[in-house]
């Protein structure tokens, strides 16, 4: 089994899982080094260029990792949305507020 | 100092407002069709156009007086001040992706949908006053700050600039609601954008380039202000590096969370306006990273500010430096269209507050309490009659500013420290519930006044660093809310399952799960969609 699984049936893209864990880690670390990159970038320090280099890279792999799992979660869920529309509305007029589930 | 405009100058304001409110008022047909549209342009945009949003409405006219202030003072360490906005890291992926799926209107909606019963009722009450009241004055903060710059510039009275603004941008607000924020969001998000590196260059090159800018920090014994990592100590000292892990932490863990930062309520809008979870997560992610960009571009330019005037001591002189850059040092022609790009991250974040007020008042307020059959028709015009109302009263609190900023900033504050980890167990944790988060929100009233004003004022305990504040009021939150959880019952299973089966959440949610897949609601190791409750 890869490392970074990259297709995804629904109900596999619901759960929480490896890739998730990743995209977790990884992204607020591209928000660290291009903040920092930008800046130092625009004094035109070469720390500045390499370090936004490789957040443009991170930020590039991210999305390789999470964007098929994203795309199965979406494609599932707005099927559904419909049904859970109906149930949002009742909700704020008052009606099935306390609906049992099966 | 007053500046002088030329006929060309004029020509790019009166062209940017011709644009920014005409194609706001241009979606009237398609705002006016429902309380979705009016609200959320109907659940159907691309992420793109939220993403734009995010930027847009997180640029305002105050933005980059703020940065200045703080960059002026700390060097470029003092970028981490404005690196708050990093939550949208995580959340995009996890808090966004998990409010998405609930689909409620709004974070005061969303407390019905976790929680359930009069806790939850209570809640959602409480919170839509809340932000009916929050949206009103950041509109009247945001509105004084344009009075200020009007007054620096022409000398006009604070109220002009406050006044004749914001009741421009209201015009397309009220027309085409939603719709007209999010499209011109777009053209004022690219305008504004592409202004601030235009005048940010312009101002690192009239301070001497980059090398310039350290040569001339050489010359004063400044240059630790280039290094984004020059703290004051560890634990001492006006900006230490325990205050900067404390800010990472809230930041980037509040991710988890929904509502850790004050920016979340907006963007919660932005969210649902989102056509599916994935153009949700990226509208999120792609517009706070745009705005962390532009910080960056920021620092520099008032780095640059601070070695053309350096030893500047009052607030107010330097918290304009920016501003400066772009007024004293464009060329004849070019000023009109700085104070056009001015007038688009002004008119961005205004639109965006009054919509967001007022769905608050309609949605949550109105619709909920008062008259819950109401067409969507009345629900349409309830909103244009709130924001109507919301800008009104922008006017009175913008023109009180001066004596109430100080409380409500601390209002701010004691929303984040003490509310901070309940915002994020709400999320995570199954058995927390209603009466444990009310708890956090009422206690941490008493406490924030308690550690930050009163015991520090009568000596009994010595007045604390932000950080310290921080943690102590968490902790004195936590000794509240969570025996609070553990006494009172938990959410409604049935509720909690319904909930589980529709949004997903991260976290400690294993018995949720557990019932989920006994009932077949679920199915634990079947690649079989799941079905609806």
């Amino acid at each position: 089994m890869p490392l970074i699984r990259r297709t995804w049936t629904a109900a596999e893209a619901d759960k929480w899982t490896r890739e998730d864990w990743f995209v977790i880690v990884l992204s607020p670390i591209c928000y660290f080094a291009l903040t920092l990159g930008v800046a130092l970038s625009f004094l035109l320090l070469w720390e500045g260029f390499a370090i936004t280099a490789a957040s443009i890279v991170l930020i590039v792999w991210m999305h390789w990792i999470i964007d098929p799992k994203m795309k199965a979660i979406s494609e599932e869920y707005e099927k559904n949305q419909q049904e859970y529309l109906r149930d949002l509305e009742d909700s704020v007029r008052w009606k099935q507020h306390e609906q049992a589930a099966p | 100092m007053n500046v002088l405009f030329t006929w060309l100058d004029w020509l790019w304001v009166a062209a940017f407002l011709l644009l920014m409110i005409g194609s706001g008022v241009l979606f009237y047909r398609l705002g006016k069709r429902s309380q979705s549209d009016f609200f959320l342009a109907g659940r159907g945009l691309p992420w793109w156009l939220p993403a734009s949003s995010v930027y847009a409405t997180h640029t305002a006219t105050d933005t980059p007086m703020w940065i200045t202030g703080i960059i002026y003072r700390h060097g470029l360490a003092g970028i981490w001040y404005t690196f708050f906005s990093a939550w949208a890291a995580i959340s995009a992926f996890v808090s966004t992706r998990i409010f998405r799926r609930s689909l409620a209107f709004t974070q005061a909606e969303w407390n019905v949908v976790r929680f359930t019963g009069l806790g939850a009722e209570m809640l959602r009450g409480w919170m839509a006053g809340w932000q009916v009241f929050m949206n009103m004055f950041v509109l009247g903060w945001v509105g004084i700050a344009m009075g200020k710059v009007c007054a620096f510039l022409f000398g006009w009275p604070l109220w002009v600039g406050l006044v004749s603004f914001s009741s421009g941008c209201a015009i397309y607000v009220l027309a085409a609601g939603y719709w007209g924020v999010v499209m011109a969001d777009f053209q004022q998000g690219v305008i504004a954008f592409l202004v601030i590196m235009i005048v940010s260059i312009w101002g690192i090159m009239v301070a001497g380039g980059p090398a310039g800018i350290a040569e001339k920090l050489m010359m004063l014994g400044e240059t630790d202000r280039m290094n984004p990592f020059a703290f004051t100590g560890w634990w001492t000292g006006e900006f230490p590096a325990a205050w900067f892990f404390t800010m990472m932490v809230i930041a980037i863990l509040g991710g988890f969370g929904m509502g850790t930062s004050i920016d979340w309520y907006p963007e919660a809008q932005r969210i649902q306006s989102a056509r599916t979870v994935r153009d949700a997560s990226y509208s999120i992610w792609w517009g706070t990273l745009v705005g962390l960009v532009r910080n960056s571009v920021w620092a520099v330019a008032i780095l640059g500010f601070f070695v053309l005037f350096p030893g500047m001591t009052e607030t107010s002189e330097y918290e304009m430096g920016w501003f400066r850059l772009g007024f004293d040092y464009l060329p004849v022609g070019m000023i009109g269209f700085f104070f056009a790009a001015i007038l688009a991250i002004h008119l961005s974040t205004i639109s965006s507050h009054l919509n967001l007020g007022a769905l608050y008042a309609t949605r949550d307020l109105y619709q909920h309490y008062w008259n819950p059959e109401a067409s969507e028709r009345t629900l349409v015009w309830v909103g244009r009659w709130s924001t109507l109302i919301l800008l009104l009263g922008s006017f009175v609190y913008g023109l009180m500013m001066e004596n109430i900023t100080e409380w409500l900033i601390f209002a701010l504050w004691i929303m984040t420290a003490g509310i901070w980890l309940p915002n994020i167990l709400q999320v995570v944790w199954w058995r927390f519930n209603a009466w444990g988060y009310l708890s956090a929100w009422i206690a941490n009233l008493g406490f924030s006044w308690l550690v930050v004003w009163v015991l520090p004022e009568f000596g009994v305990i010595p007045k604390l660093a932000e950080y310290q504040q921080f943690w102590l009021l968490m902790l004195l939150g936590a000794c509240v809310f969570i025996p609070t959880t553990f006494f009172t019952k938990p959410e409604s299973m049935d509720h909690l399952v319904k909930y589980y089966v529709q949004a997903r959440p991260l976290g400690w949610w294993g018995p949720v799960r557990r019932e989920a897949e006994r009932r077949g609601l679920i199915q634990k190791d079947s690649p079989e969609r799941p079905m609806v409750v």
